[in-house]
């Protein structure tokens, strides 16, 4: 049942969805994602934030389902205003990593093809325990990406 | 080359340089963290060592300051 206190927030991939009248603060979204879920700030969901995946891993963490997603590809209808969809995306996170979307040959240092699903998360701050994918290190070590 | 030659020529490319930085390469879009497009063929250098002071390309500071393999 929608409510009308209900919002929700997209990235042109996913659309998260909260519902207050669930949440009892438990803090679990912005102790884990304080670049996405920030309550001091309005909106207080940034999907600019950090990588689908990671907004994925947080929003399943709550353990109300006050968030929930879902992928904009499941919604009809489609409201798309990507001038190419199509066209392979590498996007530079602010402080964060680097996100490949869509079509990419990763290669690592050997010259192995690494797996690339529709979403890859690159490191660049240097020091993720699972190089070469980012592993969320940065934002323990402050890492700016000015 | 024999299979997929058009397919596959055309999916860029992402090349973790060992100790150095990530090679993108080939037809694809580019997005900054200001939120700065371009787009279509280009062959970009960008730091994974996370001491670049011209991030987010390679600067060579790895060679300074030591990448990860």
């Amino acid at each position: 049942m929608m409510d009308k206190t209900d919002r929700k927030y997209t990235n042109g991939e996913i659309t998260v969805f909260w519902q207050p009248k669930k949440c009892i603060h438990a803090t679990t979204c912005y102790r884990e994602l304080i670049e996405v879920f920030n309550p001091r700030k309005r909106p207080w969901v940034s999907m600019n934030g950090a990588p689908t995946d990671e907004i994925i891993r947080v929003v399943k963490l709550c353990p109300t389902k006050a968030l929930s997603f879902k992928y904009n590809s499941e919604i009809a209808p489609v409201n798309n205003t990507d001038p190419s969809p199509a066209m392979p995306e590498v996007r530079v996170m602010e402080d964060g990593p680097l996100v490949l979307k869509g079509d990419f040959t990763v290669y690592d240092t050997d010259g192995r093809e690494l797996r690339h699903f529709k979403i890859t998360s690159l490191c660049r701050c240097g020091v993720s325990n699972n190089l070469p994918y980012c592993d969320g290190t940065h934002r323990k070590i402050g890492y700016t990406g000015k | 080359m024999a299979d997929n030659q058009d397919n596959n020529s055309e999916i860029p490319e992402v090349r973790i340089l060992r100790n150095g930085p990530i090679l993108l390469k080939g037809n694809f879009t580019f997005r900054d963290s200001s939120g700065n497009i371009t787009t279509g063929e280009q062959e970009l250098y960008l730091c994974r060592c996370g001491g670049s002071k011209n991030k987010p390309w390679c600067d060579d500071t790895h060679k300074t300051i030591g990448v990860p393999g």
